[in-house]
Formats: C-alpha cells, structure tokens, sequence
C-alpha cells in the first residue's frame, strides 16, 4: 500500500495562473490536497503558451508545454466561464465544499466576481483564502501590478545582486515567483494549522513584492538600527564579501571572508565554473596545501585582513590553479580537503550530472499525455511516514469536468452537455479537443 | 534619489484586504512548542514559526551560536549581543545554553523534548544522533514528535558530508549559473551569486512546509515523523523555467543583465533614470498595444519628451513593431530626464507593470509599506532603545503574526526554562554553569 499523504481530505480551488499562485498550489497537491484548477480557455494560462518549453516533435498547443507542466504537476482541471450566471454559481458550490481558495489576480478581481473574503465566509463559514497580489490588497499601492523582476527591484532584493559600477544584476528569473509561491503555499498551510486549532478560517493577504522584503533582514536593519547608506561604494560586491579596495563592511551574505569567489575551471566552457569560501584562516591554510603550497601564497594571506587587502592578486592566482581541472574534479579535491567548494551547476548538470539530485530522485519519471515520458521536481523534503508524491501529470485545459462537476458538484450529465452548448463550460467560438468529446461520451 | 512617499492616492479605496488581527488574539502556531537547535542554515525556518506565535525554544552552545559573530552589528561595534543578522533571525524565540556533548545536556535536551511538538535542527548529518538524541530516541515517549533536519545536502547520498556556505550552495543549486550579465553590460562576466544569504532563505522555506505539512498529519493521525530536508534540493528546485527548459528542448539558459536567463537573446529591459537609479520594466518597450503606446505618449508629452510617438501612424502594431528601436530610445530618453520614483509611479499608474530598482534608503518609510504596518517597533530593554525590523509578507486576519520579543541573549531563558520548567535546582545551575554544561 502506498504511504498516506499529509494534507488528505484537504480540497483547493486553484484560480491561480502564471507562476507563482500556480506554484503554490503545486505544492499543495504535491502534498496530497486535491486540487482543482479552475481555468477558462480565452484567458489561457501564459505558461501554457510558454514558447520555450514545447519539446521538438511535439504540437504545439495549450497541453504541451513542459513549464506548464511542472508547475502544476498534482491538479485536476475544469473550464468554467465565471462570467456567466451559472458558471459563477458553480465556482461557488465548489468553494462550498472546499476548504482553501488561493489565488493571484491583481486585488480587485475577485471583488469584481463577488468572491471577497466576505463573501467567501458566506459560503463556506471556515474558508481559508489565500490572496497573492504584488503589492497585497491592503495599502495605498494595492492596485500596482507586479511580475517576478518588478517585485525583486522593488523588494530591495535586486539591489543586493551583481558587480560594484555595473548595473544590477539581478536574478536571472523570477525568484519571486518560486518564492511568492513558496509564501502562497507557506500561507495556506498555516491557516490550516489555526484552523486544525481553533475551527475557524481567515483571509491570508500576501504581497509578492513585500515578501522579498522580508528576505533582505540584516540589510534592513543595517539601514534601521546603523543609518548605513545602502548605496555605497563597493557594494554590492559581486561574489565576494568584501570588493577589493572597498570599506570593510559586512555586506550580508554570512560572515566576511577570503576568499570567496567564482572561478574559471577547464575546459572554460560558458558554465565552466566553481566557487571556493574560506571562512576561516584554517580552511584558507587547507586551499594552500591543497594547491602544493606554491610560493606566491606567502604570510602575506595568512590573515584575513591580508587576504582582503591582496584579494586581487589572491583571486588570480587560484584562478590559474582551478583553470588546470574541471569543475566536478576541483570540487571533489576542495571537499576531500574540507574546503567549501561547488561546481556552478547548469540545468543541464543537475539533471545529468549531480550524484547527489539523482540519489535523492529529484526528477521522478511520470508519462505525460502529450509530452510523453516527462520528469518532474520531486520534494526537497523527505517525510518519514507521509511523504509527498508526484502522482499526477498536469490537467489538460477542462480535462475533468465531467468527474468534478458531475460526481462533486451534482451537475447532471444533460446539464453538463448543455453547458458546452452555450459557452459556460467551453467556449462556443472554439473547437473541444478530442479527449474533451471523448469525456462527453 | 527622491522619497518613495509620492505615489497617487487617488485610486486607493479600500477593496476589503487583510486587516492584521487583533493581538489578542493567539497566533497561527500558538499552543507548539518548538526546539531549535540551528545555525545559519535553519535559524529562519525557525522565526517563521516563532512570529506566527510557536513557544520556540533556541537551545545554542555555551557562549552562543558562531552565526552571533556575523555583521554587521550595531553602532558598528562587533560584539555577540550586537550582530544584527543574529536579532534579524531569532525574533520572538527564547535562548538558553546547552551543552550536548555532555550526559546532563543531553539529559536536559530529552527532557525538553518530551514536552516539544517539533525539533528543527541543522547540524552535520548524524550528529544528534551520534549523541543519543535521533528521532527513534525522542519520538520513543513522544510518538507525536516532530523533527526535521534541513541540512546542505540531506541525510543520505554521495555528497551528504560536504561542506557548504551560502555562494556554494548557489552554486550547486543553479542560481549562479542564471544569474550575470550580457557581454555588453560586462566583459567575459562571471555568473553572479546573487546576495543576501537566501540559499539559506530557500531551505528554510521548503523545511517550514514539510513541518506544516506534518503537523498537519498530526492533526489528521496523531503520528509525528522525521523529515530529511536538503537546501541543494531546495535550491536546484528554485530556477524557474531553466530545468523545464532543458528537458524540454535541452537548451541550457544563458544568463542577461537584470533579467531571465533564456536560451536566446532578448531586449534589455532596465534602464537608467536621471538621479542614478535604474527602472526595471519587466518586459521591454515590445509588446505594446496602439492603447498603451498612446498612454506613454501621453504622458511623455506633458514634458515635451514624447518625440513623435503622438503620431496617428503609430496606432498600428504593425509600424509598433517596426519602429521598436526607436520606441525604445523614447522611453530612454525620457527616464533619463525623469527620476526613479516619477517614472516608477507614473508608469505603474498607466498600468504598466514596472518596478523602482530600490535600496533600503528608499524601502524604509515606504507609504504602502506603513498602511500595511510593515515596519515593527522592537524593543530592547537591556539597550533601552527601540529599533524598526521588517514585518511578514502576509497579513493574517484571523491569527496575529508577530515579533513577541527581540532575540535571546546569550543563555537568557536559561534560568527561566532550566529551573522554572524542568526544575533544576540551584546548586545543579552552578555545577552546570561551572562545568560547561550550560
């Protein structure tokens, strides 16, 4: 028999899209909630059309993208127009026998459907509502929109990221939808727990933008409790602690240290790289060793401040040293040594390359309708006696109306034929997909 | 750099968001006892729990965790009662000291334990094991018992015992190798690490959510677990589209100043404002509708910066997208002549979905930030002085998140917890204390 999962019994309406709300709910599943996407084919999904994952040989279309797929792994489907009478009143059925509703449309949305915390108490007195706006509902700014890089600019988040006298880097993707997901699914299952406690629901108001600010604390503080400018010389300091030449301050990424920095390996491919910390003097002593003590590392670098004061020079010279190996052969020495040292990983290498991922089954093989046999992200997380499970590919859009409507929500089947007539469970100006005829039957 | 207090308030209504909960109420978590036995690594999974109202107890090692000795700290005088990252992430938990490496700390350890809902610990695999205190030993009087070790690399597999901090767990978890810049921005640049010791923040959230989701278990069973969490994991899952990328057409993505990495080249989409700031504009000038266009031009117009964007003939996607370039070079030209924050609002109120590239001199005393009543007054009595910390992401209206009280001081609830709770007795302490046990 298969182990249970945690959240059994535990019912989500999805009215999530994109990423991040997707995200959220994704992991909701992944933990055994049953999920119910509620989706309308003329206001498709945009990582249903994501140009990028649609794999060679495949059709195009909105059931073939592997972005889409990953990201909402673990729901079930439906198409249900809200905007007629009769779709909205079976939204709301379904949040009546539901016990969260998550979702990320900018704040006036669901107000705009009658679907406002008030009113969502009204149908189910214990719902737990999950809001994942960019800027919250609360608050002057409540109506500005937000996308992953907008909130990491705005957080402070992107500030922190990238080389001294160059514009920011950044992150190179929408940090804030992983994690803004990570808040929407955080969110939910603390409500849970209150509810498990005390019987009663709540509206949880979450700020996509404000939650990086909630990643940046001793920044924060540095500003609130020291008056430091934030805009300052040197900062932010690449990948280092301290940019060469620079004030020695502390500029929050753990203690100062030396070095501690990216290095080209061979054969200085694009992603032919590896960093090396030394936290300590100790560990830097072990680097020296491990290199076969060469002469320019001299008493000059024993200390940290020298270090500090001579990390150009340091940095090109262990530069020669890690340009001699590769990257997984460099990071298996510093190891075999005790010093913290990693293979910048690409994509490609954690899939193919990491011992590590795949001893753990980080990418679990599922087939997937139209992708095929397909991986998935499995859970960081191992629980002993209900783990969490990849058990479901993605809904192709509508693709379990029939079971939702019919068998949850009691939508006879002449009923259901009916609404694919007139446009409340599919479009009337679009053709059904065949496994859509094929459900009909 | 101009306030960040000047956004329009004209279309602020109240829409029936999240008001916070009253105080008096408990929070979402009250009623668990939490054990924290964590480093840098874990020390946030705990606060998530404290402020949302769990009894956390942070049993550290005689003298403190080493992670009091991270700056900055305050007034700038390093001391292990003044490390700021130290207060940022211990809010709301109680501290005593705790040798486990001696038979009476792991007595006193047990004991806690069996009164503990949940055990967060992040030290090497198989080390509270090594001292007698597993989970098969804990959880033997306490089947309810929750723990979770977040670790580098999990409990098991190749790389279990290598040795990490933030940048290489950025590293191995594929943020470097999506984060940089374009050649043009930077030569022959180096992937980024971006800062602020978030692969610690990425661990932390995933472990949260395998604790809720097994506290939820509880509920359900009455059974606690063991949960084996792993920041590589946590990590190697935080890069958005590049793992769905790659299986699904095997490109790998390049990294592109400020913005996603892909496997192909793309507009730039931050630019420079005229006091020093840059504007990130989520997507570039592209994608823009004849409506749009005319908006922009609108608004550039009221400082003679619109060109000939007002021209009937760019009401058509067509011209649009041929004259892209030069639609471009408008909007660069304007927010140069513009500030950061004018051109953030402005834009945010013709509903493009921009963002301010802001510091903490702009974020803190944020206007929407203080509706929201973001910014926490915490006081520190042993200082006699109060100091402003970040709020939650969230508003929760029905159970008060909250930062009860600034982190412990070295062995502060020692006394409290030691001899009020497990009932140690005066001459046990001053043995304890004397023999290096507390």
């Amino acid at each position: 028999m298969p182990l249970p999962t945690p959240l059994q019994g535990v019912r989500v309406v999805d009215f999530t899209w994109v990423r991040a709300g997707p995200w959220a709910a994704r992991w909701l599943g992944t933990l055994g909630a049953e999920v119910v996407k509620v989706e309308w084919p003329l206001n498709l999904d945009t990582l249903r059309q994501n140009r990028f994952t649609v794999p060679p040989g495949v059709e195009p279309g909105p059931n073939s993208t592997g972005q889409f797929a990953d990201t909402n792994a673990n729901k079930r489907g439906i198409s249900v127009n809200t905007r007629t009478e009769e779709g909205l009143e079976l939204v709301k059925q379904l949040i009546s026998v539901s016990d969260v509703v998550i979702e990320n449309f900018s704040s006036r949305i669901m107000q705009r459907w009658g679907l406002g915390y008030e009113q969502l108490k009204k149908i189910r007195p214990d719902i737990i509502y999950v809001s994942m706006a960019g800027f919250g509902h609360t608050g002057r700014h409540h109506w500005y929109g937000t996308m992953g890089p907008a909130a990491q600019a705005l957080s402070g988040l992107t500030h922190l990221s990238g080389l001294p006298s160059a514009p920011p880097a950044g992150w190179g993707w929408s940090y804030l939808d992983d994690t803004g997901g990570m808040y929407g699914a955080i969110s939910a299952l603390t409500a849970l727990r209150h509810r498990s406690a005390t019987g009663k629901g709540q509206h949880v108001d979450l700020s996509q933008m404000i939650t990086g600010i909630t990643l940046t604390g001793p920044a924060f503080l540095d500003k609130t409790v020291n008056g430091r400018k934030a805009r300052r010389e040197g900062f932010p300091p690449g990948n280092r602690t301290v940019w060469p030449g620079a004030e020695v301050v502390n500029n929050y990424r753990g203690p100062i240290a030396a070095p501690h920095n990216a290095y080209r390996t061979a054969p200085e491919g694009y992603n032919d790289w590896a960093v090396i910390a030394c936290l300590s003097d100790d560990e830097w002593q072990k680097l020296v060793e491990l290199m076969g003590s060469p002469k320019w590392a001299d008493s000059r670098f024993d200390t940290i401040d020298g270090r500090l004061e001579h990390q150009e020079e340091m940095d090109g010279h262990i530069e020669k040293w890690t340009a001699t190996m590769g990257k997984y052969e460099l990071t298996e020495k510093c190891q075999a040594a005790g010093i913290r040292a990693m293979a910048v990983q690409s994509s490609q290498d954690r899939v193919d390359n990491d011992p590590q991922l795949r001893h753990r089954d980080m990418y679990v093989p599922m087939d997937h309708p139209m992708l095929g046999p397909w991986k998935f992200q499995n859970a960081p997380f191992k629980l002993s006696k209900s783990p969490a499970r990849i058990a479901n590919p993605p809904p192709m859009i509508g693709q379990h109306n029939r079971e939702v409507l019919e068998d949850l929500l009691g939508v006879t089947h002449e009923e259901l034929l009916d609404g694919y007539e007139n446009g409340v469970f599919w479009p009337t100006t679009m053709d059904r997909y065949p496994y859509i005829e094929e459900a009909l039957r | 750099m101009t306030s960040a207090n000047n956004g329009n308030q004209q279309d602020s209504a109240d829409i029936g968001g999240a008001r916070p909960a009253d105080l008096s109420l408990p929070g979402a978590l009250d009623g668990l006892r939490v054990l924290e036995v964590c480093d840098e690594k874990g020390q946030f999974c705990g606060k998530l729990m404290a402020d949302n109202g769990a009894d956390l107890i942070k049993i550290e090692p005689p003298g403190g965790e080493a992670c009091r000795n991270f700056g900055p700290f305050m007034d700038d005088v390093p001391h292990r009662e003044r490390s700021l990252s130290f207060w940022h992430y211990n809010t709301s938990k109680r501290g005593i000291t705790l040798n486990l490496e001696t038979p009476q700390g792991q007595d006193v350890f047990k004991r806690l334990a069996a009164t503990a809902d949940i055990v967060l610990e992040s030290r090497k695999p198989g080390y509270l094991e090594s001292l007698g205190l597993g989970y098969a030993t804990l959880s033997a009087d306490n089947p309810g018992l929750i723990m979770c070790s977040l670790t580098p690399y999990g409990q098991t597999g190749p790389w279990r015992d290598y040795v990490s901090s933030d940048i290489t767990q950025m590293a191995g978890g594929g943020q470097m190798a999506s984060s940089g810049y374009d050649e043009i921005d930077v030569p022959n640049p180096p992937p980024i690490a971006p800062g602020g010791g978030n692969s610690w923040h990425i661990g932390a959230h995933y472990a949260y959510i395998g604790i809720m989701a097994a506290l939820y278990y509880r509920f359900l069973s009455g059974e606690g677990q063991y949960i084996d969490a792993s920041i590589h994991e946590a990590c190697a899952l935080t890069t958005e589209g590049a793992i769905a990328i790659y299986l699904s057409t095997g490109d790998v993505v390049q990294r592109h100043t400020g913005r996603h990495a892909a496997p192909d080249m793309s507009p730039a989409i931050q630019f420079p404002t005229g006091d020093g700031g840059w504007l990130n504009t989520t997507r570039s000038g592209t994608n823009l509708t004849p409506a749009r266009l005319k908006l922009l031009a609108e608004w550039f117009d009221q400082s003679g910066m619109a060109d000939d964007l007002a021209d009937e003939r760019y009401q058509d996607p067509a011209v649009i997208a041929e004259e892209n370039d030069h639609i471009v070079q408008v909007m660069k030209n304007f927010f140069m002549n513009s500030t950061l924050e004018d051109a953030f609002h402005g834009g945010q109120q013709r509903d493009f979905p921009w963002g301010a590239i802001r510091s903490m001199d702009e974020i803190v005393g944020d206007a929407h930030l203080t509706d929201r009543e973001f910014f926490k007054e915490v006081e520190h009595p042993e200082l006699g002085r109060t100091f402003t910390y970040p709020g939650p992401a969230a508003l929760f209206n029905g159970s008060p998140w909250r930062i009860s009280r600034r982190a412990p001081l070295i062995g502060e609830h020692n006394s409290e917890i030691l001899q009020g709770e497990l009932g140690l007795t005066n001459s046990q302490m001053l043995l304890y204390a004397e023999g290096g046990v507390i």
